[in-house]
């Protein structure tokens, strides 16, 4: 991160989100209809409309099938449940939901739940990703 | 709209995905919760072996198993559309596997859904990717965007039809949208031309597509050929 650009990422993560649209800045009131609009859960897609895409078959990646044994093992000796599993996928944000390839969502999910559910620390995940990526890095060379 | 299925979003040449440059952020993030897990006591390495073992076995074998027997065994099809999860154990496929209490995103209701001449059954699963793994194995990837969650409910003749499976307006079609508690299989109509199969011949025919619904058996049809193949980094084959 130290050698990317601020202003490149900075351009990214605008682009993720459509700037034509209301903004919404914390509004001293709003309409009931909005109300009822926030209060929708976006993972609750059934239905939207959208537009004719090919489907493909995607080989799953190693790291993949991981993100899904170590979620399900964590769920089996009970750090956390298939439910909490979901409630942290959805409570992503819509950027980081629909942003992250599938499996990602489960990883992200597990990490933030781990730390809150004060399991492991952010210094210990932090020292471990470095760690590991130094190991990665090394034996790709 | 996502753009994840064509691996080009945005604009990035391929080499700057996540999955193709020299280490994946995501593959570092997983190895991390896993060490650190497993440091801590919270699962065992073999617990995590004990389970990929199991996700190795599994498959739309499974599922192709249920369906031909079905097919060759009126009686065992009654048991099997009264009462799945049980009917199973006859194939040699126990939902309590591997943990003795089943996989905790698995351990639900199993219902098999029968297709007739008059009536087509088709599975989604709108609120996240619901599929029945211990019948048919891990999801495929499309089943999980929210393209085919946003319109297998809304839109199912299309959404078939882009598969290649054009159904006569006749056939009623039901959709069905799994959840945490309820998981489907589609039971398709055995095809003409397999009479006189053995249960082996009959099983290599129901393809996984056929137990979504998003395909019909055929006696030629022996894969699901119909989706091109993305490998590592979003690339297609």
């Amino acid at each position: 991160m130290a050698t990317m650009q601020y202003d490149k990422l900075l351009t990214k993560v605008r682009n993720l989100s459509p700037e034509e649209r209301d903004v919404l800045d914390s509004p001293y009131t709003i309409p009931n209809e909005l109300y009822a609009a926030l209060r929708s859960v976006l993972h609750d897609v059934g239905g939207q409309p959208d537009t004719p895409q090919p489907y493909f078959l995607k080989e799953e990646e190693d790291w993949e099938m991981n993100a899904y044994l170590t979620s399900e093992c964590l769920a089996w000796r009970g750090a956390w449940n298939s439910e909490m599993r979901r409630r942290r996928e959805n409570d992503l944000g819509a950027t980081e939901y629909f942003g992250l390839p599938y499996y990602a969502r489960w990883i992200t999910g597990a990490a933030k739940a781990l730390v809150d559910e004060k399991l492991i620390t952010v210094d210990e995940l932090s020292a471990k990703i470095d760690e590991i990526r130094e190991r990665l890095e090394a034996k790709k060379k | 709209m996502s753009t994840r299925h064509d691996g080009h979003g945005h604009g990035e040449a391929p080499g700057e995905f996540q999955i193709a440059t020299k280490v994946s952020e995501f593959e570092i993030l997983e190895l991390a919760v896993r060490e650190l897990a497993i440091e801590k006591g919270l699962f065992s390495a073999e617990d995590h072996r004990k389970f990929a073992e199991w996700a190795d076995g599994i498959g739309p074998h499974g599922g192709s198993k249920l369906v031909a027997k079905a097919w060759v065994d009126p009686e065992f099809k009654q048991r099997l559309l009264a009462d799945g999860t049980k009917a199973c154990l006859e194939v040699g496929i126990d939902w309590l596997q591997p943990t003795g209490s089943g996989t905790p995103s698995d351990y639900t209701f199993f219902y098999v859904l029968e297709n007739t001449p008059k009536l087509h059954n088709v599975i989604v699963c709108t609120l996240c990717s619901c599929y029945p793994r211990p019948v048919l194995g891990m999801s495929p990837d499309w089943y999980r965007t929210p393209n085919y969650r946003r319109r297998m409910v809304r839109r199912p003749r299309e959404v078939l039809a882009e598969f290649g499976l054009h159904l006569p307006e006749d056939v009623e079609l039901r959709v069905h949208d799994s959840n945490q508690k309820s998981r489907f299989m589609v039971m398709p109509m055995r095809p003409e031309g397999t009479e006189g199969w053995s249960e082996k011949q009959l099983a290599e025919i129901v393809t996984r597509d056929t137990m979504i619904g998003v395909a019909l058996p055929a006696p030629n049809r022996k894969s699901d050929t119909k989706t091109e193949t993305l490998v590592s980094g979003g690339r297609r084959r």
